[in-house]
């Protein structure tokens, strides 16, 4: 279990935590969600022992951040935003660099590099690879250790539909090895989708934390919202529409929706992954606050 | 670990294309063409004047003072006035009154110099007739301490301490996507210390150096000959040159892992890097050689540690330096190197706390 405390961090006058206090169950997994700047990357730089707070306490199965950060480390791994690994290299010499740091056995390297499906680009340079590969080698690199608790900061951020699934479908299996994710996303339909549990922060004070359950009713996980260009032509082609530029669909019909919108050059500006419920809550929390 | 980083560090290294180019082709390149284009400057033995003598006593004793002239090598005389740098008019009652003056003509544009030294020639020659020297008046010997390098013994130095300090570009380019990509949180988060990724990123460009060095040597001693220029010989021992370009490098990894870790950028740390790097050179005599600064100059190059470097390497080339004679130097440098590395840790201590 993690226990944070009355936690509060300051960069000069601006407080990113403030008297933060949560508890992440043990084997689970457990959204993080917030506006820019709420503080959750100063949350995960603090649980990972990267950044030291200025009061409270952060215990990680039971050890203490300010005695026992060495052994936390070692526990823990985060999996940065940025695809933090050398592009310079293959992926075979990202693999084993990073293994033999860590003192990585064998059978933890197979599984990382089996779990992200990477056997096939081992000798590939990592400039190369495709984005979902990319961020799988970003992935695998923080499995090499065995970690008890897995940090994930929007892991899914730039990669196509297809990628970020497989990504999704691999983190939910984590939780039948009992290891404990703890996951920041911006698409409300990922946390949605593979989290128990969820804490909201804005300002670094946590204004919620509960399960996805309590936090949504109605509970549509597939749905998909695509933001287009204005075109006359849009109310013809019988796509749902909740605003005069924004289609509603599901994830499972996005592909067809896309190729409709195409076949007619209609423009596609963005697409929203997330059901609509959380997303409301998460809105009426923040103040409607951009995630 | 340690190995692993080393590794790691080789590879990104010998990946970098440009900075190769930088740390091994441009000194090189640096070498062959400053010692070429110097080498007049610095050999007093390829001093030659051309000139026509415009005998207007046309007596005994002006035609021996021509002859006299004649006789030296390093003064070429013409039939034609054309082409000459210089035309001596003897005066019509040289003969009759030695002490009457001869008129120096100078004809092509020439350094003040220069044109002192073709009088002291002629004065030389004068002398000699006067007292009927059969040979040179003057022989000249130099002091260890006083002896001037050749150009390739200018420019090889030099250019081999400036190329060391050229590492700033690959260490700076590797450490800012390490923090930019958040790597050096990650291995920061792997338990990776501050020293164990500074020491890890030292070693390799140690080697890195030692290879310039090797290289830089090479086109010195085996190159240049090829252009009609003196070869670079080394007179001093191997343990000197060893233990001087280990300092040297010790202090060039300094500078640059404190340029690299104190920089936002790439960008801004090759751009600071760069202008360090020409002034350390301009000052420490890599460009302009410190025995024709002035004294002021030669005060301020005291301060460069490419002057320490520099000097390191001509005492071995010149003078024929042991181990110990380059030690004040070396470790001038080597503190220089401990202090910038202690404080580069420092600096990379603070960034990783607040986050990079």
């Amino acid at each position: 279990m993690i226990k944070i405390t009355n936690l509060s961090k300051s960069y000069g006058e601006t407080k990113a935590l403030d008297n933060l206090s949560l508890e992440i169950k043990e084997g689970s997994i457990f959204g993080l969600l917030g506006v820019n700047g709420a503080g959750k990357t100063t949350l995960l730089s603090i649980l990972n022992g990267l950044v030291v707070q200025d009061g409270g306490d952060v215990k990680v199965f039971g050890l203490d951040m300010k005695r026992h950060k060495k052994e936390i480390k070692a526990l823990s791994s985060i999996i940065p935003q940025h695809l933090a690994f050398y592009e310079n290299l293959s992926v075979k010499e990202n693999l084993d660099f990073f293994a033999k740091i860590q003192n990585a056995t064998k059978e933890h390297y197979d599984k990382a590099l089996e779990v992200n499906s990477l056997q096939t680009v081992l000798n590939q340079k990592a400039s190369t690879l495709s984005g979902g590969q990319k961020r799988r080698l970003n992935i695998s690199i923080g499995l090499l250790n065995n970690p008890k608790v897995i940090y994930f900061d929007e892991p899914t951020v730039g990669i196509d539909p297809k990628s970020r699934n497989e990504i999704l479908d691999t983190i939910k299996g984590y939780k039948k090895l009992g290891v404990t994710v703890v996951y920041t996303s911006h698409y409300m339909n990922e946390i949605e989708k593979i989290c128990d549990e969820v804490a909201i922060i804005s300002h670094g004070r946590l204004v919620e934390q509960n399960s996805i359950e309590n936090l949504t009713t109605n509970r549509n996980s597939d749905a998909v919202s695509v933001e287009v260009a204005y075109a006359e032509n849009l109310k013809t082609l019988g796509v749902e529409l909740t605003t005069e530029t924004t289609i509603a669909t599901k994830e499972s019909e996005l592909f067809s929706t896309l190729e409709l919108l195409k076949k007619n050059n209609v423009f596609v500006k963005r697409i929203n992954y997330g059901s609509s419920d959380l997303e409301k809550r998460f809105l009426e929390i923040t103040g409607g606050d951009d995630v | 670990m340690f190995r692993a980083m080393i590794k790691k560090e080789f590879l990104l290294v010998f990946r970098d294309k440009h900075a190769l180019l930088a740390l091994f082709v441009m000194p090189a390149v640096f070498i062959l063409i400053m010692s070429v284009a110097m080498r007049d400057q610095f050999t007093s033995k390829n001093i030659e004047f051309s000139l026509y003598a415009n005998d207007m006593d046309k007596s005994q004793a002006s035609e021996r003072f021509i002859a006299n002239l004649k006789a030296d090598e390093k003064l070429r005389l013409q039939e034609k006035e054309e082409g000459a740098q210089f035309v001596l008019s003897v005066p019509k009652n040289y003969s009759k009154e030695p002490a009457s003056q001869i008129t120096i003509n100078v004809k092509e544009s020439i350094k003040s110099d220069q044109l002192e030294v073709f009088k002291s020639m002629l004065l030389a020659r004068l002398l000699g007739e006067k007292f009927e020297a059969k040979q040179s008046l003057f022989t000249v010997e130099y002091d260890n301490s006083s002896k001037i390098p050749n150009s390739t013994q200018q420019s090889v130095p030099a250019w081999i301490v400036f190329g060391m300090f050229f590492i700033i570009i690959p260490m700076s380019t590797i450490y800012v996507n390490e923090r930019k990509q958040n790597t050096l949180a990650r291995l920061n988060s792997m338990n990776v210390s501050v020293f164990a990724m500074s020491v890890s990123k030292s070693v390799p460009y140690l080697v890195v150096n030692q290879i310039q060095v090797f290289i830089m040597l090479g086109v010195g001693m085996f190159l240049v000959p090829l252009f009609d220029t003196p070869a670079l010989e080394i007179n001093g021992s191997f343990m000197a040159l060893g233990g001087i370009s280990l300092a040297l490098s010790f202090a060039a990894i300094g500078v640059s892992s404190l340029i690299a870790v104190s920089a936002s950028s790439s960008e801004q740390a090759t751009t600071i890097g760069g202008i360090l790097n020409i002034l350390l050179g301009a000052i420490g005599g890599v460009m302009v050689p410190k025995f024709i600064m002035p004294e002021s100059m030669r005060t301020l190059a005291e301060f460069s540690p490419m002057s320490w470097g520099l000097d390191g390497f001509m005492d071995i080339f010149l003078k024929s330096a042991d181990l110990n004679m380059i030690l004040g130097d070396a470790s001038k440098l080597v503190a220089f190197g401990l202090v910038s590395l202690a404080l580069s840790m420092l600096i990379l201590r603070i960034r990783i706390n607040r986050g990079l």
